[in-house]
């Protein structure tokens, strides 16, 4: 067992956790941070998405210890200060960017790595970034409009 | 199991000299296999070694660093000849993949589906090998020997990737055939190097096939073929490409391979404008 | 206030935010041990002797059970009992569950599951449709057969004919949630399951007969689920029986999640299928006389295999009149993962082997294959059909339902119009004409394009199932509390039965609480399954609510010397006389004019009621429709394709939430689609399942998806008296996929000259042979 220390979402955390623990069960046993979800424990769907010092990183392919001192931004972490939705999150809401909900933690902290390095991407520059996360239930459609929309370009979609 | 994150290459080569760690560069296939798998004992992790990462010109040539990730080679600078492996690197995993995966990873997985393999073998690629004992080179064609086998010592680091000087107008290319557009393991890869004179003939000519046999393989007499051909009309015919031996398995079965490969080197040369 | 609006899902606000609990998320009490299966390496083969030493000495390891140690019933079948838990002297696929570690964590479990040493006596494996068939190895006593007229002699009289086979590889559901459980010991031997299921009662029934418990001591609560696509029907019975074994045999909470490959290994997939068919026809390609058989490798245990069989026959027809008709149905034992549901339950296998007669049909005649769809479409639904009486004459017999070849008239059916609008949007005629353009014009890049209808017949083909029930109380501070048998997976239900419960009492939508599907609140629910959830627990909820509604207005009207008939529930309010209300107002005097509150719901579908064994009646309230355009492109030297515009008519008859609905739609066609062309289950001579993860097998990804892709609702109104008029659309969507295989027929076919004979899926490497056979018959 070490001592891991890491600042998540602003806060500085400090916990016990064996060598060989992924950051996603770091996040999600030892922080209590359940948004970050396993889905395919194999670094294919995108629905451990992180950020580690600021780039999209899948928590299941990284170990805590490699996050030692790093910031970490995970799903619970999105929100406005106020708690208010973040401009992405409303969107995704509004927009219907989601059915069952088990893919949409990944989907928005994917969706804000793009917009961050790329704030108004081409719709297939979104459907390109969008290759590291699965969705088994929306064919995709309204998560694309949802960040055309935050991104404010919802008319470029909607011309079609 | 025990963790080290060493920052320096002299300090990872200290702690791998006895040969019983693990390597880890990237980890995005290491981690979530060894969820499953025994007790790993020691796992040195090579991601921030900062005297390993970054692509530097090196004389004439380029040195890329073993640590470098593939993210970090799409946005460097580089001449044409080196669009194939950007390609490929668009295409390995997906963007947050990317951002961990290491090329010295890529190579030392010698996966034979490894995306890297084929385009740095048309770009004539050596690798460093770095140890307390010193470092050596190896050409790349002799560094990967088999289905995840390669040269390297226990005690050795892939410090660095070569690729000597190329002709500033040889563009590169590459091609893969999966079975859906992203986040998949090739089922077939071509990559090539094609120069185009001023009389619209090919006089520069390097091609690779990945996927198709245990190491992916060059094809000098195609390569020699092509030379003097305009490259619209070229053809590539599944006898045109030799020492492969591809296998049938769920990605695909093996005649399948060698016309998909014939047919992906046919628009490796033809569409060989810089995308 | 209408039904009908927009909104979000009902916990949108939560997903975004991470706030959503998945049964992997529920905070656990200390001491909570995890779970994982030792698996079955061979597919078939007597157990010699399991030695699980070092199992037991795994670090964390608390208890290892093998069949032996078990309290009840060692079954977790949902139809015949002939589906063990832990293999009990022999195993029948590779991927069974053999034995049972119980340990600190789910690693340790992981981990320890795997050092089980097997010995087997080995016996021959039937692992394909061939081998089946060779060894007569089946579910039944023999082949089901429904018949309509007389097909032998219509086939033979025919001016032309064609025969031809299909093979329809099956599908992983891929919920990206894996199968999740976790027991919870109570006082008294009781048990509390949180579990990702379809099927609350389910999980219920077979927990309580593996702890020999009566049901009213095991209470089973689903939230929801993080995808089900009929994947958590029945294949969550083995983790929550075992988590609740093991709760019981240890004392502590207990909880399983399967890994991904685990779940895939593990699990049953979609059916895969073989059809064969002759057909005899006119030169307009009128059908003539019809015959299938179908061959479904239904795995080693029952399952829900029968109806899946089931209703692949009652969909063989799908869009067309066949007047002479025989279907013949074989439901093939295999040593494989024991197929189960996934939506469409079969339909979409016997819809497809339709679909590619008529594509066959209009090859062999050079025809547009949409004419030849027109020509074959059932009659129209007359104006005035199911109205009352009027004398027959022959012009009414002319307009009068025909029958499916299971009897049922077809009294709703609205493709000719659908066909038409779509045909007009999607510009398909002069699309037709530029892609025969293209074709002539590029040697190795071709293209097709494809439009295909969708009849799908919504209703359990067990009939029994077609009930459901509801529970509401509305509290003294006008909030309301909704529960019902419906389970969410992502499909939007709770939201549309929410608005059903707001409509009712004529309050905003945020007032209505949606609360997790719980055995304890409402009894002996059906799955949420056969896109009829909201059909029916809709209904429930409305009964419910009404039950309320009618005692408030009641007791207001009393108050104010009115008729109940006279108190008007509107905007928020309640009107009564002179005196307006608002609603909690209305709640509060109500509570305190002792009126109760809270009433339970019930709903059971009229009008159904068939034969199985026979195939004669009635299985269906009624029809969803809807029609599908797929256009692709391909290459001729690799068979790599892409689609490239997809336009979509549904009929979500008067939509309860068009948002939601659309949502149905997109997802259930880039569904299709992926099980018709990426993705592919490849079984090794061994048994063993190689695709048994994401990195193997492909589901579509974002770019995947059509460049174009336009989804519209038909603007009408289900004729049968459903929930507000709406219709089911959980599953009837998914067949829109079909267009785009058969596009992709079309784009082969312009290779050559012969008939493709496209082999599903349509993989680069299917698509490829079937370009070498179209250029070597040419």
């Amino acid at each position: 067992m070490t001592k891991i220390n890491m600042t998540v979402n602003g806060r500085a955390v400090s916990a016990e956790a064996e060598d060989r623990t992924l950051l996603v069960e770091f996040l999600r046993s030892g922080l209590n941070l359940t948004g970050t979800h396993v889905g395919c424990d194999t670094s294919q769907c995108g629905a451990c998405l992180v950020h580690v010092n600021g780039e999209a990183v899948k928590s299941c392919t990284m170990l805590a210890a490699e996050a030692e001192g790093a910031e970490v931004t995970t799903i619970e972490g999105m929100a406005n200060a106020d708690g208010s939705l973040s401009t992405i999150q409303a969107a995704f809401q509004e927009h219907h960017g989601l059915q069952c909900g088990f893919c949409t933690p990944g989907m928005v902290m994917s969706a804000a790595a793009l917009l961050k390095d790329n704030p108004k991407p081409s719709e297939a520059e979104v459907r390109d970034y969008l290759e590291g996360n699965i969705c088994r239930c929306t064919g995709y459609h309204n998560i694309v409009k949802a960040i055309m929309a935050a991104s404010g370009q919802l008319d470029a979609i909607a011309a079609e | 199991m025990t963790y080290f994150l060493p920052q320096k290459l002299d300090d990872a080569l200290e702690l791998i000299q006895d040969g019983s760690a693990k390597l880890v560069a990237g980890g995005t296939d290491f981690y979530p296999a060894m969820q499953k798998g025994q007790a790993m004992g020691r796992i040195v992790d090579l991601s921030r070694l900062g005297d390993m990462q970054g692509v530097t010109k090196d004389g004439d040539g380029w040195r890329i660093g073993g640590a470098t990730t593939w993210t970090e080679l799409i946005a460097a600078p580089l001449p044409p000849a080196f669009d194939g492996l950007k390609q490929a690197a668009c295409t390995i995993g997906s963007v947050q993949i990317q951002n961990a995966a290491t090329l010295a990873g890529n190579l030392c997985n010698a996966s034979p589906a490894a995306d890297g393999v084929p385009a740095l073998l048309t770009l004539d690629a050596s690798v460093e090998l770095a140890s307390v004992r010193g470092r050596r080179i190896l050409p790349l064609g002799e560094f990967i020997t088999g289905v995840r086998q390669t040269r390297i010592a226990a005690d050795e680091i892939l410090s660095a990737i070569l690729v000597p000087a190329l002709p500033d107008h040889a563009v590169g290319r590459f091609e893969k055939l999966g079975s859906r557009r992203y986040l998949v393991i090739s089922i077939t890869m071509v990559a090539a190097v094609i120069g185009v004179g001023p009389d619209g003939l090919i006089n520069f000519a390097r091609l690779a096939v990945g996927a198709c046999s245990a190491v992916a393989k060059r094809q000098p007499a195609l390569e020699a073929a092509l030379i003097g051909q305009r490259p619209q009309t070229v053809e590539v015919t599944p006898d045109d490409l030799t020492g492969l031996s591809p296998i049938t398995d769920m990605r695909g079965d093996a005649e399948f391979r060698l016309i998909a490969a014939a047919r992906q080197s046919t628009r490796a040369i033809q569409n060989r404008e810089r995308s | 206030m209408s039904v009908a609006r927009p909104l979000p899902h009902d916990a949108a606000a939560l997903h975004v935010a991470g706030q959503a609990r998945y049964v992997d998320d529920i905070p656990t009490p200390t001491g909570t041990l995890h779970l994982a299966f030792g698996l079955s390496d061979v597919a078939h083969a007597r157990i010699t002797a399991m030695d699980l030493t070092a199992v037991r000495q795994a670090a964390g390891v608390v208890a290892v059970l093998t069949c032996d140690d078990l309290p009840g019933a060692n079954d977790v079948s949902p139809s015949v009992h002939d589906e063990p838990l832990l293999a009990q002297g022999e195993v029948f696929y590779l991927g069974q569950p053999l034995f049972l570690v119980v340990a600190t964590s789910h690693l340790a479990a992981r981990k320890a599951a795997r050092l089980g040493r097997i010995s087997y006596d080995e016996r021959p494996a039937i692992l394909s449709i061939d081998q089946a068939i060779a060894a007569d190895s089946r579910f039944e006593e023999g082949p089901r057969i429904y018949s309509k007229g007389e097909p032998e002699r219509a086939l033979k009289a025919a001016d032309h004919r064609i025969e031809g086979q299909i093979e329809i590889g099956g599908q992983e559901h891929f919920y990206l949630e894996g199968q999740a459980a976790l027991a919870l010991p109570q006082e008294n031997d009781d048990m509390i399951v949180n579990c990702s299921t379809q099927h609350p009662t389910e999980i219920q029934h077979k927990v309580a007969e593996a702890l020999n418990l009566p049901m009213n001591a095991v209470r089973v609560e689903t939230r929801r689920m993080g995808g089900g696509f009929g994947g958590k029907e029945s294949q969550g019975n083995a983790l929550a029986v075992a988590t609740a074994v093991a709760a019981r045999l240890t004392g502590h909470a207990c909880k399983m999640r399967y890994d991904r490959d685990d779940d895939m290994m593990i699990t049953g997939k979609r059916h895969d299928f073989r059809i064969a068919y002759r057909a005899g026809f006119d030169d307009e390609g009128r059908i003539e006389g019809i015959e299938f058989t179908q061959w479904a490798r239904c795995g080693w245990a029952q399952d829900l295999s029968l109806p899946v069989a089931d209703r692949a026959m009652l969909h063989a027809d799908n869009a067309y009149h066949l007047k002479d008709v025989r279907i013949v149905s074989h439901r093939l034992k295999t040593h494989t993962q024991s197929a189960t549901a996934f939506r469409g339950f079969g339909g979409p296998q016997g819809m497809l082997g339709m679909e590619r007669v008529i594509d066959h049909i209009a090859h062999e005649l050079g025809r547009d294959p949409l004419n030849v769809r027109r020509v074959n479409y059932y009659r129209a639904a007359a104006a005035d059909a199911g109205a009352s009486g009027g004398s027959i004459s022959a012009k009414k017999n002319d307009r009068a339902p025909q029958l499916t070849p299971y009897h049922m008239p077809v009294e709703d059916f609205i493709l000719h119009e659908m066909t038409e609008a779509l045909a007009e949007r999607a510009d398909y005629g002069a699309r037709r004409h530029a892609v025969a353009e293209w074709n002539a014009h590029n040697r190795v890049l071709k293209k097709g394009i494809a439009l295909t209808p969708v009849k799908f017949g919504i209703s359990f083909t067990l009939t029994h199932l077609n009930q459901a029930g509801a529970l509401v109380h509305v509290y003294q501070d006008g909030s309301v509390h909704m529960n019902h048998g419906g389970t969410e997976m992502g499909q939007g239900l709770f939201q549309k039965v929410a608005q059903v419960a707001a409509a009712r009492f004529a309050v905003d939508p945020a007032l209505v609480k949606i609360t997790a599907t719980d055995t304890a609140k409402v009894p002996n629910t059906s799955a949420t399954a056969a896109s009829s959830g909201s059909d029916l627990n809709g209904m429930a909820v409305k009964a419910a609510c009404d039950t309320i509604r009618d005692r408030m207005a009641a007791f207001l009207a009393q108050e104010h010397q009115v008729e109940a008939a006279d108190v008007v529930f509107a905007d928020g309010e309640v009107r009564v006389g002179g005196a307006v209300y608002t609603f909690q107002e209305a709640a509060k005097r109500a509570y305190e004019g002792r009126v109760s509150l809270s009433a339970t719901g019930f709903y059971k579908t009229p009008k159904v009621a068939w034969d199985r064994i026979r195939g004669v009646g009635r299985p269906f309230f009624y029809f969803a429709y809807g029609v599908a355009v797929s256009e692709v492109v391909l290459d001729r030297m690799t068979g790599e394709n892409r689609i490239l515009r997809c336009d979509i008519l549904h009929d979500a008859g008067a939509s309860l939430n068009q948002a939601i609905d659309i949502g149905q739609i997109e997802g259930g066609y880039v569904q299709g689609a992926g099980w018709l062309t990426t993705e592919e289950l490849v079984w090794d001579d061994k048994g063993r399942l190689r695709t048994h993860a994401p990195s193997t097998y492909k589901i579509p990804a974002a770019s995947d998806r059509p460049g174009i892709f336009n989804v519209a609702l038909w603007d009408g109104e289900n004729r049968e008296e459903t929930i507000y008029r709406s219709k089911a659309v959980g599953e009837p969507p998914f067949m829109h996929g079909i267009s785009a295989f058969l596009a992709l027929s079309d784009a082969v076919a312009a290779c050559g000259a012969g008939y493709p004979d496209l082999q599903a899926p349509a993989t680069a490497q299917s698509v490829l042979q079937a370009i070498r056979r179209v250029e070597g018959d040419g």
